[in-house]
């Protein structure tokens, strides 16, 4: 067991040397996150017109600041490791090499693109931090210590849908392209539970919602950083765990079927 | 001169058919592709539905205004990629040394270079412009300037696209940099512009040409004025011949294939 | 005296002549002329390790490295010539300078008089280029779909470019799948294809890189003798690439090579061997076992059991003094053989490599 989590921290170790490198390439990216946050404070701002209102419970200093951190978990997790590299693996027959050494090639796929998130979502969050204490101000009673509940939070939201996309990406068995799908799967999280929290929905719908991994991967982490208690970090936490397992297990099934159908039909 | 001309036009035709043609070769991917991109962009409707509960009117546009909008943004960004896809990955060409099978033929580099790739969803785009403006807010002359301005914005969102990409001729690491200024228009592109004021709205109409793509136009198709669109028209063709210029000039910095290759770590 | 002057005016035209026939081989038969031809590349460095890795961020360093340093040559009409080198000596930025692809940083080129620089267009139409490697057809369209694109970028009419398709593909023999897409092709099909699209448009110089990389002994000397065919019938002027002595051997009868960013040899191939072959290969297969002797100009390559190798040094000892020397009467069977151009290559790129490590 031991040596297994070795070999796999080796991996995301040399990842994580090799993306140090393009430290400057990531901070580009801020130019876009900049700018869409941007457009969000302007939007905010317009919409509510009074400072004071607070719509679907939220001030609008809440409101922004949770904008901010999920499009910052969206941008500062963006990779094209688990859905690019993954189909063309796949699709491009270099997956017969990767299945023959000696790790379990999703996981190795896993430990990778971890070793990428590890800079990125960081750098974003710094950038995150100085954009929200200058533009809008400190978020209204916010307590640094709930970030010892809340960061763990979000680094399971981010697993848990790397694990998703990559089941999605591991259809390539099967379809040529997966792209389309996995746009439908970013549009839903987007729309549903990044662009603004799920309390702006009609009740039943949120409910429904909830019951979605978008509950898990975007507004959970957000949401107890706008607003902590400890009974939604725990209900959070819990919902994590079970959409882990769950997801992993769907990985691993697709994974198996996927690499049998390899077998029988050939590459 | 003139068969010079015709016979370029022939060759980027030859090259966009073909292009197409080698996307259909899968035609259940194909479809999915065009469809799935429909519905991505549908997805965004939600989020403007959703925001017009909580206020009638957001910077001045109505719900009906932002799906002019929306389409406009979708389908010149899609008639861009369908015609010009590789403009937008100029700068890895630029950086890998890509260009050189195009250097060898007697032709437009630059057009040969833009018409060699296409992308399929982008056809999914360019048709949700159309099936919005149809279902939203249908007039014949209002299609027949949503048309028109299709084709302005897709030439500005090329150009813009060619003049930050050229910028590798000069920066190695201006490579990400094109990505995201081109990213950077789209996001504009789909707000109302009447949330930004002052400062910003001076960054939209110079710097980031997203005013007289898509801001303009949509005023325009709301309600008509000459002076704004021969405005537009003159901007696209100057925005077009810098970027040209650009391109050039870079160009002449161009260093090809392998060492540079073996250069980078 | 009326002799004499006869004599003078006779010896007059004589040189008005021959400076006319000077003047016009050196307009029409130069075909490619380079004139100290330069180009430097900066490239990154990195130290290594984590460090090293944060520290090239902050500051990246560069180097910089002559590609290609003042060369000059000039190939003359109809020459198949060899332009080889180890790798990353500075080849394929040549062919690069010569063909329009990349601007020299000094010195200049001329092909067919026009300079790449100047009238990149203007050359297309008359070279050809044929990169082993990298693939100039359309993969999901047929042969031909690709040529009448090809016609379409030469500017051919098309009725011209069905003719010339017919042509080249009886001379290529493409008739079997010219109607199948270029992704179901053998490699030596399509190599086969790629250069009917270069020679579409009947270019006056092909530059080949590598054309037979990767494809089988039959196919490779198919593709051989078609080049050697167009060279003979269409006068085409041949600039080929290749690490392949095969190759070179066959088709060329000039060669140059390259290292490190010069040119560090250019001769005939006849000379080249006439040059380096002062050396002969004798093998033997002995019957008993004999002592060789120790003389100048003889060296053992290898012995074992009765079968000797020896390397006879043709400048110090002549061939048949050496069979006398080693009593040929012992000897069940023998060869005698040149070196082969192969080690003789070798050894110049050796050589030259201990020239620049000082």
């Amino acid at each position: 067991m031991s040596r297994m989590l070795k070999k796999y921290t080796v991996i995301y170790k040399s990842v994580l040397i090799e993306n140090l490198q393009y430290m400057f390439n990531i901070a580009m990216g801020f130019i876009s996150y900049f700018i869409m946050c941007f457009v969000f404070i302007k939007l905010w701002n317009y919409i509510y017109a009074d400072p004071g209102d607070l719509i679907a419970g939220y001030t609008k200093e809440q409101m922004i600041w949770y904008v901010m951190i999920t499009e910052m978990v969206w941008f500062g997790a963006r990779s094209s490791t688990i859905t690019r590299q993954v189909s063309s693996d796949i699709r491009g027959g270099n997956i017969a090499y990767l299945m023959n050494k000696p790790y379990h090639y999703t996981l190795y796929i896993l430990a990778k693109y971890t070793g990428e998130w590890s800079i990125q979502l960081p750098m974003y969050a710094l950038l995150a931090t100085v954009m929200g204490v200058t533009m809008i101000g400190s978020l209204p009673g916010f307590r640094p210590v709930t970030l010892l509940a809340s960061v763990p939070c979000v680094i399971l939201g981010v697993t848990v849908n790397a694990v998703f996309k990559l089941c999605i990406s591991l259809l390539s068995f099967w379809i040529e392209d997966s792209a389309p799908f996995q746009w439908i799967y970013d549009k839903l999280i987007l729309v549903m539970g990044t662009l603004f929290p799920i309390e702006i929905f009609p009740g039943a719908l949120q409910f429904l919602f909830k019951l979605t991994p978008i509950y898990t991967v975007c507004y959970g982490p957000a949401k107890l950083i706008v607003d902590f208690s400890a009974e939604k970090c725990a209900e959070i936490l819990l919902t994590q765990l079970l959409y882990l397992c769950a997801g992993l297990l769907l990985m691993f099934f697709i994974y198996g079927k996927g690499v049998r159908k390899l077998y029988v039909n050939g590459g | 001169m003139l068969t010079a001309v015709k016979n370029q036009i022939r060759v980027c035709v030859f090259s966009v058919k073909y292009n197409i043609m080698r996307e259909m070769l899968n035609k259940v991917t194909f479809l999915t592709n065009i469809l799935f991109m429909m519905l991505n962009n549908g997805a965004f409707i939600i989020q403007w539905l959703i925001l017009f509960r909580l206020k009638e009117e957001i910077g001045g546009y109505s719900i009906h205004q932002v799906m002019l909008l929306w389409g406009l943004s979708a389908s010149s960004y899609g008639l861009s990629h369908i015609l010009f896809a590789r403009v937008f990955s100029l700068p890895e060409m630029i950086v890998n040394g890509k260009l050189d099978c195009y250097l060898v033929l007697p032709k437009n580099v630059l057009l040969s270079v833009m018409t060699s790739a296409t992308s399929t969803s982008a056809i999914g785009d360019f048709l949700y412009g159309f099936l919005v403006i149809c279902i939203f807010c249908f007039r014949i002359d209002r299609l027949l300037l949503f048309s028109l301005f299709t084709i302005t914005g897709a030439l500005i969102i090329t150009s813009f696209s060619l003049l930050m990409g050229s910028l590798s001729f000069w920066f190695v690491r201006a490579e990400k940099f094109s990505m995201h200024m081109t990213n950077v228009m789209v996001s504009f592109a789909t707000y109302p512009d009447g949330i930004f004021k002052g400062g910003t709205r001076f960054l939209l109409y110079l710097v980031i040409p997203v005013g007289l793509a898509i801001y303009h136009p949509v005023h325009i198709m709301t309600s008509f004025d000459v002076g704004m669109f021969f405005t537009v028209i003159g901007y696209t063709g100057l925005l077009t011949a810098a970027a040209i210029t650009v391109f050039y000039l870079g160009l002449r910095r161009y260093s090809s294939g392998n060492l540079m290759e073996s250069g980078r770590m | 005296m009326v002799y004499t002057q006869k004599c003078v005016y006779g010896i007059a035209v004589l040189f008005y002549i021959s400076i006319q026939l000077k003047e016009e081989g050196g307009i029409t038969l130069k075909v490619i002329e380079a004139d100290n031809l330069s180009k430097t590349f900066r490239i990154k460095q990195k130290e290594k390790g984590m460090a090293g890795s944060i520290k090239s961020v902050f500051r990246p360093q560069t180097k910089e490295i002559h590609a290609v340093d003042q060369v000059s040559f000039s190939v003359e009409e109809g020459e198949m010539l060899a332009f080889i080198g180890p790798n990353g000596a500075g080849k394929s930025t040549t062919i690069k300078m010569l063909t329009g692809i990349l601007y020299p940083d000094g010195g200049r080129a001329q092909i067919l008089g026009i300079d790449p620089v100047k009238k990149r267009k203007q050359l297309c139409y008359q070279i050809g280029t044929v990169f082993g490697q990298k693939e100039q057809l359309w993969a999901h369209l047929t042969p031909y779909d690709n040529f009448r694109f090809f016609g379409a970028i030469y500017d051919i009419p098309d009725s011209e470019t069905e003719r010339r398709i017919q042509e080249f593909s009886d001379i290529f023999e493409l008739g079997a799948f010219i109607n199948t897409p270029v992704r179901s092709l053998s490699l030596g099909q399509r190599i086969r294809c790629e250069i009917v699209a270069s020679l579409l448009h009947k270019p006056r110089v092909l530059f080949l890189d590598e054309p037979t990389i990767g494809l089988d002994p039959v196919v490779k000397d198919h593709i051989r003798s078609l080049i050697k065919q167009m060279n003979r019938e269409l006068h085409t002027t041949i600039f080929l690439t290749s690490h392949d002595v095969g190759d070179i051997e066959k088709l060329c009868k000039r060669i140059m090579i390259v290292n490190a960013g010069q040119i560090v040899l250019d001769e005939s191939m006849e000379h080249l061997k006439y040059h380096y072959l002062n050396k002969k290969i004798i093998e033997m297969k002995l019957s008993n076992h004999t002592p060789l002797p120790d003389l100048p100009g003889l060296t053992v390559l290898k012995e074992k059991n009765g079968q000797v190798r020896l390397e006879v040094d043709t400048a110090v000892m002549k061939i048949n003094d050496a069979l006398r020397f080693i009593d040929a009467e012992q000897a069940e069977d023998i060869t005698i053989s040149n070196v082969p151009l192969e080690n003789i290559i070798m050894e110049i790129y050796r050589s030259e490599n201990r020239v620049q490590v000082p």
